[in-house]
């Protein structure tokens, strides 16, 4: 039991990371990103070839890998996203899928699929062993980190001038321009540090298994988008929360669906899990009408 | 009346006769090839991945390019269509033909696109793209790796098809039978646009309150352009396995998915014949660049597909066609100069009720087409409607009037069933149809037009009167699929748009988007739509917002027309002061959610609460 609740936590805070990125960058311009799993992706391998091939130490390479996929994400908002003939949230999430695309093809032509490892400063194995599951210092940090960029987040955004200048921008750009904001320089900085953000997920994520391949962390940020959504898109910390949702959800749905002889099915729950919410909260608000005022038939 | 007076099947003399061609190509055109050096068995085996690709291609503008519904996920059908083609034809003893491994994984596509459709009635947009974007995950990182669907490492053996006793087995042979499918799957395409279908799904797309006020059940067509489009993947999925002879889960990851996504956008989203050459170029060019410069730039074309993709959605969305569209247009634009104004006061054709329409319960001129009472609508801490009713009795024009906010266009959506009251009672000709969803309401002959123009905006004028007679053309999916059974239904629709189109004097608009209409010619034209089934009850939401004076006299006139030479009833919210008092019978007056006053137009606008309602308290 204890285990299956660590397993699930320990998922849940690697969910958390890349879901307050999507939340970030959904918050300030309705743009779904699908490009930080890939993203992720690349920053490590960049982070191994400074660190296992060039010989750098491990926080100075993953440093320039987080600074850089910050410059990307500054480039794509630049030099993209900015010039798009048509404006529209729904197409600006479709380039990200083909930023996604290109990011992951490339890893795949430059590295093919030999494994790339990448030593990081804590030994992979080593940690608090919870009823069985060894928890190393660094999932706890990814939790920890999750949870304060989760809250310390939502607390920016709606304490300081700049975060409730983000939070204006993507409820009405025309408007808050009109009051003096630079809105174009707060989207610049929100697909940068949401791009950052993703690095610094799968830099935290990577040493838990050691080994890097092309779409490694993808698989990992469909959760964290699956947790964004179940969150409800708009709330860092209801991201946290859909990420501890979905990371236990999938840690018990493994361990019963073991005893009928089925493995490898996480995504498949993650997907009713998200059916499941979404299909809830659309037909919630007719319910409740349908329960506290019946339409009156008269005949 | 003769072929001559049906202007529309121009398009069909074109593409009918394709499709016999096509087949013939498609048939022997392969075999021919192989016996010269052009075509060898790795030339036939790209070329076959050309036509998955293709169809899969087909089946994602369905659902994107016709009815507008995101799919992230639509390669994972065509993993559904492999599979099922293999574990159909694989079971040890039944030895099933191919043909029936096709026809199940059409079926198996089919029903899988329906339980992801399910959830895309209630979402849209974003959340659509990230539920088929885990679908796709789901299949391919985790169902296709269970062993007893995807067959473990091994894959699933798809055997060959059989002519006779022949084996279907080279590369050849599936390029043949790629080509055919293709050519088949084409001509439904073909179909599909230009039938009730076609336009039901553009109209959802455009606008679904403006599809459900012409009878469209906006929910079965969604569902419908699912399994349509779920269907045609899982064919071109069946093709896949058929071409490589095992279908393994590696078949069905993201370059795959990519590259799908890249030809649909890059043919761009709704031409068919783009599609087809991108479906095409994309495949010939990677080989042909490695058989150039060698196997180093193997893989490359990925990376290239993908910067593709990123440009293409970035700087010309709507693909190769797009930009040839674009650019024909810049042509008319500087060849001719705008098209004159037309006769202004149209003269509506009488048309009668279509056949393909039940008959509407008639009621005697006098008594009530329409009576609600007691309607009341609440959005969140506003009381839009309050305990509002009204009653138009056959024959009439009766106008709504009150100021912003009074809750007339809350109370016409009640009305028409847009959406659903939270108390009161509707009931149209004396049936009550409180309960029944927008569309059904249109069936019993409610017709309404939209404040802001319920029109499909980015089709034509015609386009539009088709699309208004939805409920006219009773046939089904099959029909609409294969011209069967559906071409008497089009004849009568055709020729009615053809009058209607004369009668409103917009002949020369006839093939022209309604967007590049102005303001007040797409409201004549949204009012024609709404004339063309001749409906009982024609409810007009501000018909004359944004009209000069003189576009408004000659709308008085229409609406007399609609009440005397059509014998027509109307319900109509105006602010026209010398419209409503011009043309209506009887007036309500609503403020702040509640009927305030009704009685004789003349009489009730000088009432002390109207005027009180209108220009506030006098204080003395």
């Amino acid at each position: 039991m204890l285990q299956v609740l660590a397993i699930g936590l320990i998922s849940a805070g690697i969910y958390a990371l890349f879901a307050v990125g999507v939340v970030l960058v959904y918050r300030g311009t309705k743009v779904l990103t699908f490009a930080g799993g890939e993203v992720g992706t690349a920053a490590l391998y960049v982070t191994a070839f400074l660190v296992t091939t060039h010989g750098m130490p491990w926080f100075v390479g993953a440093l320039v890998a987080v600074v850089l996929a910050a410059g990307l994400g500054a480039v794509f908002e630049l030099g993209l996203v900015r010039w798009s003939r048509d404006a529209d949230p729904v197409v600006t999430s479709i380039l990200t899928v083909a930023l996604s695309a290109t990011i992951f093809a490339t890893e795949i032509n430059l590295y093919g699929n030999n494994p790339t490892t990448l030593k990081t400063p804590v030994a992979v194995g080593s940690g608090i062993d919870v009823d069985g599951v060894i928890v190393s210092p660094i999932q706890i940090a990814a939790i920890v980190v999750a949870g304060l960029l989760g809250f310390g987040l939502q607390a920016f955004l709606r304490r300081t001038d700049f975060g409730l200048a983000i939070l204006a921008a993507a409820d009405d750009s025309t408007a808050t321009r009109l009051v003096g904001v630079r809105v174009s320089r707060i989207r610049v900085v929100l697909w940068a540090s949401s791009f950052a953000l993703a690095a610094i997920a799968a830099l935290l994520v990577e040493p838990t298994i050691g080994v890097i391949t092309p779409g490694y962390a993808s698989t990992l940020y469909l959760g964290g988008l699956a947790a964004a959504v179940i969150g409800g898109l708009d709330s860092l910390p209801g991201a946290v929360v859909g990420a501890t949702v979905l990371g236990l959800a999938q840690s018990f749905a493994d361990r019963y669906l073991k005893d009928l002889g089925l493995s490898g099915l996480d995504y498949v729950v993650t997907l009713a899990l998200l059916l499941v919410v979404l299909l809830v909260r659309s037909y919630a608000p007719e319910l409740r009408k349908r329960l506290t005022s019946p339409v009156e038939v008269t005949a | 009346m003769t072929a001559v007076t049906l202007p529309l099947n121009r398009t069909t003399r074109v593409h009918l006769p394709m499709m016999p061609l096509g087949l013939v190509v498609a048939l022997f055109l392969p075999a021919l090839a192989a016996q010269t050096p052009l075509l060898n068995e790795p030339h036939a085996l790209i070329l076959t991945e050309a036509c998955v690709l293709a169809i899969a291609g087909l089946s994602l503008n369905v659902l994107l390019g016709y009815a507008g519904q995101i799919s992230l996920g639509q390669y994972a059908f065509v993993g559904v269509g492999a599979f099922t083609t293999g574990l159909v034809t694989g079971v040890p003893d039944l030895r099933l033909p191919w043909l029936v491994g096709l026809i199940a994984s059409a079926g198996a596509g089919g029903v899988i696109a329906l339980l992801v459709g399910l959830p895309a009635l209630r979402l849209r947009g974003l959340y659509l793209a990230v539920v088929t974007i885990s679908v796709a995950y789901a299949a391919s990182e985790s169902l296709f790796r269970v062993d007893r669907i995807g067959g473990g490492s091994a894959g699933k053996v798809v055997p060959p098809p059989y002519f006779g006793s022949h084996a279907l087995s080279t590369s050849v042979d599936a390029l043949t039978i790629g080509l055919v499918l293709l050519v088949l799957l084409l001509q439904v395409d073909v179909n599909l646009v230009r039938s009730r279908l076609g336009r039901a799904f553009r109209v959802v797309k455009a606008d679904e309150s403006v599809a459900a006020s012409f009878g469209v059940d906006v929910a079965r067509y969604k569902l419908t352009a699912f399994v349509l489009s779920g269907a045609i993947a899982g064919i071109a999925g069946c093709l896949d396995g058929t071409a490589f002879g095992t279908v393994t889960g590696q078949s069905f990851d993201y370059g795959h998915a990519l590259a799908l996504l890249v030809i649909v956008v890059l043919g761009g989203l709704g031409s068919r014949t783009g599609i087809v050459i991108a479906a095409f170029l994309t495949s010939i060019y990677p080989p042909l660049l490695v058989a150039i410069f060698g196997d180093g730039v193997r893989g490359w074309d990925q990376t290239v597909n993908g910067m593709v993709l990123i440009l293409t959605v970035a700087f010309q969305p709507r693909g190769f066609a797009g930009a040839f569209r674009d650019a024909a247009e810049h042509r008319r634009m500087r060849a001719g100069g705008a098209p004159p104004l037309p006769p202004t006061r149209p003269n509506l054709p009488d048309l009668g009720r279509p056949v393909g329409m039940p008959a509407p319960r008639r009621t005697q001129p006098g008594t009530p087409v329409l009576e609600a009472h007691g309607v009341n609508v609440r959005f969140g801490g506003l009381q839009a409607v309050d305990g509002a009713g009204l009653r138009v009795d056959r024959g009439t024009i009766v106008a709504l009037m009150g100021p912003n906010g009074a809750g007339k266009t809350t109370m016409f959506n009640a009305i028409s069933g847009a959406l659903a009251p939270d108390a009161g009672s509707v009931h149209f000709l004396g049936e009550d149809v409180s309960a029944l969803p927008p569309h059904q309401r249109a069936a019993r002959g409610m017709g309404r037009t939209f404040q802001l123009i319920g029109l499909a905006k980015d089709q034509s004028v015609y386009e539009n009167l088709l699309i208004a007679q939805h409920l006219a053309a009773p046939y089904g999916v099959l029909s609409a699929l294969t011209t069967v059974g559906s071409r008497r239904w089009e004849r009568e629709l055709r020729t009615r748009a053809d009058q209607t189109l004369e009668g409103l004097g917009f002949g020369r608009f006839r093939d022209t988007p309604v967007s590049r209409l102005s303001h007040g010619q797409q409201r004549i034209v949204e009012i024609g739509c709404c004339l063309v089934t001749s409906p009982e009850l024609v409810m007009l939401d501000e018909p004359s917002a944004g009209m000069s004076p003189a576009a408004s006299e000659d709308l008085a006139s229409t609406l007399i027309d609609i009440r005397d030479k059509l014998d027509r009833t109307v319900l109509l919210i105006e602010h026209n002061v010398p419209l409503v008092l011009g043309t209506a019978d009887e007036l309500y007056v609503m403020d702040a959610g509640r009927v305030i006053a009704n009685g004789e137009p003349l009489d009730v606008v000088q009432r002390p609460e109207v005027v009180r309602a209108y220009l506030g308290e006098v204080s003395a």
